[in-house]
C-alpha cells in the first residue's frame, strides 16, 4: 500500500466561508498580516468561488435538470483550470526559483491537479450521458480531493509564497482577479 | 525567517495504519451491544452496576478512543508537518494494548477480579501514554489553524487526567485508603466525556463542519471560547473536589456543558446554511450526535436521571459521531490511494470507482436507521428502567446495538475489500 493520502478532517484549514480572519501564517512571520498574506487571501478566496460553483453544480444535479447542470459543470471546470493554470504556470514555478525547499510540495499539488483534471473528463462524459448517479459520485470525489489539497496549500504553500514572492505578490493575486 | 523544516506533503502514514483502528473499533460497540442484549435493564438501572461499567468503558475506549487514535496517526503528520517517528511500529503497539486492556479492564469491572483491573489499568497506561506522547509532539510542534490546534492539545490533556483520575479509581477498587469516591468518578466522567470528547469533536468539527458540507465558518468568538471554556470548568471543578470546598463541582461542570452547548447549537445553524444541498447519512448523524449532546444537557440541567445522559453520550455522541465520519472518510481514503497508486503505476486500463462504491449510500443509510432506532430505545430504556417495559427495551436497545454495529463492520469491510480488489489489479 502507498501512503501517499491524507484525510479530509486531518487537514489544517481555515474555515472556507464568511470568515474575514487572516489565515494563520506560521511558516511566514511577518508583522504586516496584511501585505503578508495577499497571495494567501486572493488564491484561498479564489477556492471557496470554486467550492460554491461545486455546490452549485451539486444542486443542479439533485433538480435534474440537464441544460443546467451542464453549464454549472462547464463554469465549475473553467474556473478550477483557470486556478491551476496560475498556480502552474506563475506561482509554483517562481516559488519554486527561490526556494527549492518547495519542490516536493509544489510536485504533490502537481499530482493532485492531475487527479483533478482526470475527474473533470469522467464529470464531462457523464454530464454527455446524462448520469446522474456517476455525475452526484464524481462531485462527491471531487469535493473531497479538492477541500484535502486545497488546505496543504492555504497552509503550507500560499504563506510561503507570500513570505518569498513580496515584491510580486500583487501581480500574481491579479492572475485571478482578470484571469 | 522561514521556518520550511519537515515540509513534505506526503507524509501520512501507509493506509493499513488507520484503517486497522476504524475496523476493530465497532467489534467493541458489538460487545458492549451484546451486554446490555444479556444484562438488559440492569445496565441501566444505576451507573454503578458492574454491567453499566463494562458497557461504559467497552464504548469509551474500545470504540470511541480507538477510532480517535487511528484518526488521529493519520492526521498528525500532516498537523505537525512531519512523519511520527516508527508510525508502523507505534500504532500497533498503541493498539495492541488499547485493545487487549480494554477488554481486561472492562473484564475486571464486571467480575471483580483484582488482577483483571491491574492489568487493564497497567496495558491502558501503557497504551494512552505512548498515545499522548506521540499526539503530544506532533501537536506542539504543529502548524494551522491555531483554534483546532488549541482544542485538540487540551483534549489531549484531558484524555491525560481521565487516565490519571481512573488510576486513581483502580487504586481505590483494590483497597487504598482514599476518600470522596464518587467525587473522583465524576470528575473522571467529566474529564473523558466533556473534555477528551468534547474538545476533540470541537477540534474536528472546526475543520471538518465547514469543510464537508460547505457551510459558513465558525464565528471567532466560538473558536476563541469554547474549547477553554470547557477546560476552565473542568479545571474549577477539579480544584473544588480537591479543596473539598461547600460549592459543588458541578458549577464548574455546568462551565464546560455550557461550552458544549454553544459549539452544538452553532453547528446545527452553521450545517443548516449549508451550501451542499446533498442529504448525506454523514451530515444525519452529525445532527443526531449534537442534538444528544444538547439533549444530555436538558437532563443534566434539569437535574434528572443520569443513565440516560450516560446513553446519549456514549453511544448518541460516542459511537454516533465516529460512524458518520468513517462512513465518509474511508471511502475517500481507499480511493486516493487507488488513484495515487493508479497514476504511480500508469494503469490507466483499470477504471476507478468512486467515493460511493466503496460505501454505498443506501446500506449506509440502513444502518444509520438501525443505529438510530438503538439510540432512542436504549435512552428510553434508562430513563424508565422500572417500568414493565423496562428490561426488554434495555434487550431491545441492545440488539440494535449489536445489529447496527455488525452493518458498520460490514461497511467498513466491503470498504477495504474493495479497495484490495482495485488495488491487486492495479499492480
Amino acid at each position: 500500500m502507498d501512503n501517499a493520502a491524507s484525510l479530509p478532517m486531518t487537514q489544517v484549514k481555515e474555515p472556507p466561508r464568511g470568515d474575514s480572519q487572516n489565515p494563520a501564517i506560521p511558516i511566514h512571520q511577518a508583522s504586516d498580516t496584511s501585505m503578508a498574506s495577499i497571495i494567501t487571501d486572493a488564491f484561498t478566496q479564489d477556492h471557496h468561488a470554486c467550492d460554491h460553483r461545486l455546490a452549485a453544480a451539486e444542486a443542479c444535479v439533485g433538480r435534474g435538470d440537464w441544460s443546467d447542470i451542464g453549464t454549472a459543470a462547464e463554469a465549475l471546470v473553467s474556473a478550477m483550470n483557470r486556478h491551476f493554470d496560475a498556480e502552474e504556470q506563475t506561482l509554483f514555478p517562481r516559488l519554486a526559483e527561490i526556494y527549492r525547499v518547495a519542490a516536493n510540495p509544489i510536485e504533490v499539488m502537481l499530482s493532485e491537479h492531475a487527479q483533478m483534471r482526470v475527474l473533470f473528463e469522467d464529470l464531462t462524459e457523464a454530464v454527455g450521458r446524462q448520469d446522474r448517479d456517476t455525475c452526484l459520485g464524481i462531485l462527491e470525489t471531487l469535493h473531497f480531493l479538492t477541500q484535502q489539497h486545497n488546505s496543504k496549500e492555504e497552509c503550507v504553500l500560499y504563506p510561503m509564497a507570500d513570505g518569498a514572492l513580496k515584491t510580486q505578490a500583487g501581480e500574481i493575486a491579479d492572475l485571478l482577479a482578470h484571469g | 525567517m522561514l521556518n520550511t523544516g519537515g515540509l513534505s506533503l506526503d507524509q501520512a502514514p501507509p493506509i493499513r495504519v488507520p484503517f486497522a483502528f476504524f475496523l476493530a473499533a465497532p467489534l467493541f460497540a458489538i460487545l458492549a451491544g451484546g451486554f446490555l442484549l444479556w444484562q438488559g435493564n440492569l445496565a441501566l438501572l444505576t451507573r454503578w452496576s458492574p454491567a453499566a461499567l463494562a458497557v461504559t468503558h467497552l464504548i469509551a475506549l474500545g470504540f470511541l478512543t480507538q477510532v480517535m487514535c487511528g484518526a488521529l496517526f493519520q492526521m498528525l503528520p500532516v498537523l505537525a508537518g512531519a512523519r511520527v517517528a516508527a508510525v508502523t511500529r507505534v500504532a500497533p503497539l498503541v493498539q495492541g494494548c488499547l485493545v487487549t486492556g480494554t477488554l481486561s479492564l472492562s473484564g475486571g469491572l464486571y467480575w471483580g477480579g483484582a488482577l483483571w483491573l491491574v492489568v487493564g489499568a497497567v496495558l491502558l497506561s501503557c497504551a494512552l501514554l505512548i498515545f499522548i506522547g506521540a499526539a503530544g509532539l506532533a501537536l506542539a510542534r504543529a502548524r494551522g489553524v491555531p483554534r483546532t490546534l488549541q482544542a485538540m492539545r487540551l483534549a489531549l490533556l484531558a484524555l491525560l487526567m481521565t487516565l490519571l483520575l481512573g488510576g486513581l479509581l483502580v487504586a481505590v477498587l483494590l483497597g487504598a485508603p482514599i476518600g470522596g469516591f464518587t467525587h473522583w468518578v465524576d470528575l473522571h466522567l467529566g474529564w473523558g466525556l466533556l473534555g477528551w470528547v468534547g474538545m476533540l469533536v470541537m477540534g474536528v468539527g472546526y475543520q471538518v463542519v465547514p469543510m464537508f458540507h460547505v457551510t459558513p465558518a465558525y464565528p471567532p468568538w466560538l473558536t476563541r471560547a469554547a474549547a477553554p471554556l470547557v477546560f476552565a470548568g473542568l479545571l474549577v471543578a477539579t480544584g473544588l473536589t480537591l479543596t473539598g470546598s461547600a460549592v459543588p463541582a458541578a458549577w464548574g461542570f455546568g462551565v464546560s456543558v455550557s461550552g458544549l452547548v454553544l459549539f452544538a447549537v452553532v453547528t446545527l445553524i452553521l450545517q443548516r446554511r449549508r451550501e451542499r444541498p446533498r442529504l448525506d447519512v454523514t451530515l444525519i448523524y452529525w445532527w443526531t450526535a449534537m442534538l444528544a449532546a444538547l439533549a444530555a444537557a436538558l437532563v443534566w440541567a434539569l437535574d434528572g436521571r443520569v443513565e440516560p445522559i450516560g446513553v446519549l453520550l456514549l453511544i448518541g455522541v460516542g459511537i454516533g459521531l465516529p460512524s458518520g465520519m468513517l462512513l465518509k472518510i474511508m471511502p475517500f481514503l481507499s480511493w486516493f490511494h487507488l488513484q495515487h497508486r493508479q497514476v504511480t503505476t500508469r494503469r490507466f486500463d483499470v477504471r476507478l470507482p468512486y467515493m460511493q462504491v466503496f460505501i454505498p449510500e443506501r446500506l449506509a443509510r440502513i444502518q444509520f436507521g438501525v443505529f438510530l432506532g438503538a439510540l432512542l430505545v436504549t435512552v428510553a430504556a434508562a430513563g424508565w428502567p422500572v417500568s414493565g417495559w423496562g428490561a426488554w427495551l434495555a434487550r431491545l436497545g441492545g440488539l440494535g446495538l449489536v445489529v447496527s454495529s455488525v452493518l458498520l463492520w460490514w461497511l467498513q469491510a466491503g470498504c477495504v475489500w474493495r479497495y484490495r480488489e482495485i488495488s491487486r489489479r492495479l499492480g
